[in-house]
């Protein structure tokens, strides 16, 4: 059963179109990372999927159940971290949590929760005006833990945190993954998606302009890696242009660099220039998230990919693509 | 069970707040003011009753303000509302949870203010105090708090900007208290019915506009407190008592149960008005 499943999901706001003939499919057990610019329409997805707002038109099923019929039944088992959110000011974060526990009428113990999230049981008694942004995103996070959901929706949830917070977020993930709980797991920050997520789907100005695995997407759109090599001798000629997959090449002392489009063309290139010279040293950049994330979203591919949503296929035919060879 | 979450919840948290400490505080201060002052020149101490329904009537719904226009207004405004809502508590409960909590607040506050009255109407009157009245005083007094704090959450459910509920709860306290019971000699329920009735070149008549003026939960309230003086309406010793409650007319409106019906129909019929609109109102 998919955790997520939206189909032709549709939301206007008078004139604006905020979501557009949205179909995503979020497998049970997965992370997925939510991805788009600001206003591209992934709070208001996030706002249907819990019920705050209501699709204009399209279906929504969260955990098997409609939203828009059974949202109580849905929050039951879902976890939330939502973004923009302040606290009761005066009610400390081990009521917080206490609020859920009984909310959802679970048996956990709060101040285990609190202590997962490492927050320290002293500052637990304090009252939450009086937390710092990151302590309010740890007591957040002990909240949407509670009751083991079966679907977790974060929102932002590195916003705020420290590295050792971040690393405990995701050390988190990893464990409710491992229990069998699904992430649908919305960032601004590209790396940390790049880091606990299996899938992604990439939102632009309403419409799911990507969905796929993030090795995929960089095939996709040709960003494959920058392989760089320091020779003893640069050849000349070089020879590496005509290797299969290989956009660019320049020189720069003696290291020899090469933009490849595609996995098996950085051998290809180590291999071709092993035969005409000594390699000293070399070095692998991949094309980071963000590149992947700017040609997805900056229009080189008219924003028009169309997303394949059946995971069965792993694979988006993506126009972004054709951008992305010209890119 | 929900319910209970949510309404543990704002309870604790306004509890905490001065809002709190500062209605029940501001209330009783001004009540046990009137109560000594009116010592001065009157034996029985249900006498400073109608001085204190009257500060009731035009001052007490400024003290509420403050405890109920955020109510839901100012979690929609902070976010917080997605702490509630997040969790499996429907519209519904957080909505009355949000309701019983204010409300709760308000009557603790009128029950001790009505308390402080009895218990210094007790050391300062000459006369023996009668409770009986106190506690009729006290529960009507209830019904119209209980009465103005759901009409105020609920201008409170149906914004969502704190400047927004503030604007609506001001103008509900002036058009339901002072602009009603005519407390402005030109800005007024009887200015407004007489033009208008000029306009159309008709007649209202006197038991009309008594139904239209005791339609309001204000107006009701001192209406609806006719119990609290049986026995000594209409025999001369209380002149101001004999003006408010001596009547013209055998219309229904006279009754004090038709008071206490309006005040409980505009709390309820504010609360689920208000309800619908927040049961479809898009959040976030």
């Amino acid at each position: 059963m998919a955790a997520i499943e939206t189909n032709a999901l549709n939301k206007r706001f008078g004139e604006v179109h905020a979501v557009s003939d949205l179909d995503l499919t979020v497998e049970s057990g997965e992370v997925f990372g939510f991805l788009g610019p600001n206003g591209a329409g992934k709070s208001t997805t996030i706002n249907i999927l819990l019920g705050f707002l209501s699709p204009s038109s399209g279906k929504v099923r969260v955990l098997g159940k409609d939203v828009t019929e059974q949202s109580r039944a849905v929050r039951q088992r879902l976890g939330l971290l939502p973004e923009g959110y302040e606290p009761y000011p005066n009610l400390t974060g081990r009521e917080h949590v206490q609020s859920a526990i009984r909310s959802k009428g679970a048996d956990d113990d709060p101040d285990a929760l609190l202590d997962r999230v490492g927050l320290d049981l002293d500052d637990a008694g304090r009252p939450a005006k009086e937390y710092s942004t990151g302590m309010r995103q740890r007591m957040t996070l002990a909240v949407s833990l509670v009751g083991d959901p079966d679907l977790l929706i974060f929102d932002e949830p590195s916003s705020g945190l420290d590295p050792d917070g971040v690393s405990l977020l995701r050390e988190i993930i990893r464990e409710e993954t491992d229990r069998g709980a699904t992430v649908f797991f919305s960032s601004h920050i590209l790396e940390e998606v790049e880091k606990v997520c299996d899938r992604v789907g990439i939102l632009n100005e309403g419409e799911l302009v990507a969905l796929d695995t993030i090795d995929n997407l960089r095939d996709q759109v040709a960003a494959g890696a920058t392989v760089s090599a320091t020779l003893d001798a640069v050849p000349d000629p070089l020879e590496v242009e005509s290797v299969d997959g290989v956009r660019t090449t320049s020189v720069d002392g003696d290291t020899v660099t090469a933009e490849c489009t595609t996995g098996p063309a950085k051998m290809a290139v180590l291999r071709r220039l092993d035969e005409r010279a000594t390699v000293e040293d070399i070095s692998i950049d991949e094309a980071s998230l963000e590149a992947l994330f700017e040609q997805y979203t900056n229009g080189s591919g008219d924003g028009e990919a169309t997303a394949e949503a059946d995971r069965g296929t792993e694979s988006t035919t993506a126009a972004a693509a054709t951008g992305g060879e010209s890119a | 069970m929900s319910f209970t979450a949510v309404l543990r919840d704002d309870f604790t948290n306004s509890r905490r707040s001065y809002v709190v400490l500062g209605v029940i505080g501001a209330l009783t201060a001004f009540v046990g003011l009137i109560v000594y002052q009116v010592a001065d020149y009157q034996a029985d101490a249900f006498r400073a009753l109608v001085d204190v329904s009257f500060f009731f009537f035009l001052v007490f719904p400024l003290i509420l303000i403050p405890l109920t226009y955020l109510a839901v207004a100012g979690d929609r405004e902070r976010g917080s509302i997605k702490h509630a809502l997040g969790l499996p508590n429907t519209r519904a409960e957080y909505v009355a949870a949000k309701f019983v909590s204010r409300a709760s607040v308000a009557t603790v506050a009128v029950l001790v203010s009505t308390f402080v009255a009895l218990v210094l109407g007790a050391v300062f009157y000459t006369d023996p105090v009668d409770p009986l009245r106190f506690v009729t005083f006290a529960a009507i007094t209830a019904l119209f708090v209980v009465s103005l704090t759901a009409v105020f959450v609920a201008l409170s459910t149906v914004t969502s900007r704190r400047s927004r509920a503030m604007f609506g709860v001001i103008a509900a306290y002036f058009v339901l208290g002072p602009f009603w019971f005519g407390f402005l000699p030109v800005v007024n329920l009887q200015t407004i019915v007489d033009t208008v009735a000029d306009l159309l070149g008709v007649t209202v008549s006197d038991e009309t506009f008594g139904y239209l003026q005791f339609s309001s939960p204000t107006t009701a309230y001192l209406a609806g407190l006719e119990p609290v003086y049986e026995g000594v309406v209409g025999n001369g010793e209380y002149p101001r008592i004999d003006q408010n409650y001596v009547d013209e007319t055998d219309a229904l409106y006279t009754n004090p149960w038709y008071s206490w019906l309006v005040m409980t129909a505009w709390g309820a019929v504010a609360l689920v008005a208000s309800y619908a609109r927040f049961r479809v109102a898009e959040l976030g």
